[in-house]
């Protein structure tokens, strides 16, 4: 009883490291993506490129900022070419110094700001998320921002009417100092579902999912079918088998961005066989069809696809079919039924999750088809091949807008999980049967 | 099933053959061109062949360095994801723990999860953690790709290895520890080695992340490295064909030595026997 439990707790620890290695780098960031997908949240926009739930101030720019800013509008009044314009540079300033004052006054913060200050005399950058950012009062921050709008708008409205050089020149700059402060003050960037409903009715995405499962469909449908044909020829005993199936798994060995340049070099307008050999069978009208037209860009795709993979899906049912013992087809035959019987009867019932579980991988694999794409085609003309997986790529790469982009990889994620629970129904525990059990 | 192979049969095998190996052969054909031949030529063979598209593909970019990259980066991530797999593995298929269904789902689920899906916010963490263009940077996001397939596919290989030697050497006094590795990892030896070669052609293959997290040159993967000897401009074909000639040799040498041990590997998780 003793050693039981030992071993027991002993299978715990082995799995322990493994299973946490798995949540922590695939579960994890997938909740972390569905978490961004919340968020108006930008790499290449500084008051968006973190998370906030709540409104900040950027104390290091703000302090940093502020000092300019108090100097130079308590300047500005002593420059002014009339009173009235000197009162209305006064009374800025002094709102101004007022919510600024209330800004310090809250909970902790003048400590706070004054070790900003002082990392800021000493040159130091603020790594520490903690000191640079401070939580703020909702509605204080959308007032404080309210207030330097509007006084930025004045002070360029006074710098525009002044003829008067030397203040143009010094109030243009308060006014730069003004938009810079408020810049550091950064309301929540928290949108809840906004980029969902903002995605679920773009065009584009509509197009990418469309594209995305017209590709799977078509691909792993050509796939099976050849797949299914070449493993019923080939199931016999014959000479060179070895060198076939190398021959076949050398296709699925390479990397995919390698097979794709092949594949762009082969169907190039100019210089590309196939288009050349495709032109000349009359199959397309000119040679430069296949990758420069939407129709011709999609059966580029499904066509490398279908040569990289098919190989592969054929293994995986011969593998299935050799598991068919040799005297179900005797018997068959005894019975008088012919080849075409046997084959829906036998064949096909025998093969089923084997089939089943070859078109579960495959599909998964086709719906998040990224690298064949991109290095085939980019997605285009006109994204007319644009997977979704790609588009996702573009919108957190490219554009850097992590929010928004998120949502695209959630729906990703949907998406699968949604073809795997079908798929897994069909299958049932068949998958697990010969591992779980012990 | 057991009729002999006719003369047909033989000649659709060698059109199979061919069609398959078709890219290969005219990507080959061409790299031995001189490329000034290449353009708007259609003959299959070259009069003069020359190994100038090969010096250009070595000298233009740095492949050998790619090559280099792939080869660290793919055999670090095999080295981590056996050694961990192995353990979960025989831990799953042998030891009276609970949930088995259960952890076995979440690693299958783990290894359907889209890449794409995950991709922002390991981006984000191994910025934070400073790895980026770095050989851990991509080593880290590489065993979630290979840990579950590598763990889904050990657990079919240790189910085949017979009970009763286990039994024995539990009779005779061993822990399970002993058991494992005197009795179990001897047997499941060809198993781990068909694991680690299919983990290593996954992650010599993978192009997402080496997309996005060495994004210096020096740093690139053979797949992203060969995506980028296109310009903006020109797409010097000579040179993608010799550099794909060059990285496609080390894979054909691997497929036709371990093909057997693949194609094993390959349909483990499929059949049921």
């Amino acid at each position: 009883m003793k050693f039981e439990l030992s071993e027991k707790q002993l299978g715990y620890l082995m799995v322990a490291p493994a299973l946490l290695l798995v949540i922590m780098i695939t579960l994890w960031p997938v909740a972390q993506s569905f978490y961004n997908s919340l968020f108006d949240y930008r790499l290449n926009d500084p008051s968006r490129s973190e998370r906030f739930v709540k409104s900040n101030v950027d104390l290091e720019r703000y302090a940093n900022d502020f000092f300019y800013l108090s100097r130079d509008l308590e300047g500005l009044a002593g420059q002014a070419p009339n009173q009235d314009v000197a009162d209305a540079a006064t009374k800025i300033s002094k709102d101004i110094e007022a919510y600024h004052e209330k800004l310090l006054a809250m909970d902790g913060l003048s400590e706070q700001y004054e070790e900003v200050e002082g990392r800021l005399a000493s040159f130091t950058a603020i790594s520490d998320r903690e000191l640079k950012y401070a939580e703020v009062d909702k509605d204080f921050a959308s007032d404080y921002k309210d207030f330097l709008t509007s006084a930025e708008k004045e002070i360029t409205t006074l710098s525009q009417n002044s003829e008067d050089e030397a203040f143009k020149t010094a109030s243009a700059n308060v006014a730069g100092a003004i938009n810079s402060s408020n810049r550091a003050i950064i309301e929540s960037n928290f949108i809840g579902l906004g980029n969902y409903s903002k995605y679920l009715q773009s065009e584009r995405m509509w197009k990418a999912l469309g594209n995305t499962m017209f590709f799977t469909v078509a691909s792993v449908g050509v796939e099976l079918v050849l797949g299914l044909l070449i493993a019923l020829l080939i199931n016999r005993v014959f000479m060179g088998r070895g060198l076939v199936r190398a021959s076949v798994l050398i296709p699925w060995a390479i990397p995919t961005a390698v097979a794709a340049m092949m594949w762009a070099f082969l169907y190039d307008g100019q210089t590309g066989i196939v288009s050349h050999y495709f032109e000349q069978f009359g199959l397309i009208r000119d040679a430069s069809v296949l990758l420069s037209t939407g129709t011709g860009g999609m059966f580029s795709v499904i066509f490398a696809d279908v040569w990289k993979t098919t190989p592969y899906m054929a293994l995986l049912l011969l593998a299935g079919l050799q598991t068919i013992s040799g005297s179900l087809y005797e018997a068959a035959e005894v019975d008088g039924a012919n080849k075409w019987q046997q084959f829906w009867k036998i064949t096909l019932p025998m093969l089923k999750s084997a089939i089943l579980v070859a078109l579960l991988f495959r599909t998964l694999d086709a719906f998040r088809v990224f690298d064949l794409i991109f290095v085939l085609t980019g997605g285009g003309p006109a994204n007319s091949t644009e997977s979704i997986s790609i588009y996702a790529y573009i919108t957190l790469f490219s554009q850097q807008n992590f929010g928004a982009g998120s949502v695209l990889s959630v729906i990703v994620f949907a998406c699968v999980a949604i073809i795997s629970t079908l798929f897994i129904k069909f299958i049932g525990s068949d998958l697990f049967a010969g591992r779980s059990s012990r | 099933m057991n009729k002999r192979p006719g003369i047909w049969f033989y000649i659709f095998l060698v059109v199979f053959v061919f069609f398959v190996m078709f890219p290969f052969i005219w990507v080959f054909l061409t790299s031995i061109k001189p490329p000034g031949e290449i353009f708007n030529n259609f003959k299959w063979f070259t009069s003069n062949p020359s190994l100038e598209s090969y010096e250009n593909a070595l000298t233009n970019r740095p492949l050998v360095r790619y090559m280099m990259n792939s080869f660290i980066i793919s055999s670090l991530t095999t080295i981590i994801a056996i050694a961990f797999a192995s353990i979960a593995a025989y831990a799953l298929t042998r030891l009276p723990i609970k949930f088995k269904g259960l952890i076995l789902g979440v690693i299958l689920a783990a290894s359907m999860f889209p890449q794409i899906a995950i991709i922002s916010p390991i981006y984000n963490f191994i910025t934070a953690v400073g790895l980026r263009n770095s050989y851990m940077g991509l080593v880290i996001p590489y065993i979630t790709i290979s840990l579950p397939l590598a763990i889904w596919i050990l657990a079919t290989f240790f189910q085949k290895i017979p009970w009763e030697l286990e039994e024995s050497a539990k009779l005779d006094g061993a822990t399970p520890f002993q058991t494992f590795r005197k009795v179990i990892f001897p047997l499941a030896a060809p198993g781990v080695f068909t694991t680690g070669i299919l983990v290593f052609i996954a992650a010599w293959n993978e192009y997402l992340f080496a997309l996005t997290i060495n994004t210096e040159d020096t740093w690139r993967t053979v797949p992203v490295g060969i995506s980028f000897y296109q310009s903006q401009f020109t797409i010097p074909w000579g040179d993608i064909s010799a550099a794909t000639v060059i990285v496609t040799i080390p894979i054909v040498i691997l497929v036709l030595i371990f093909q057997r041990r693949i194609v094993a590997g390959l349909t483990s998780g499929s059949v049921k026997e």
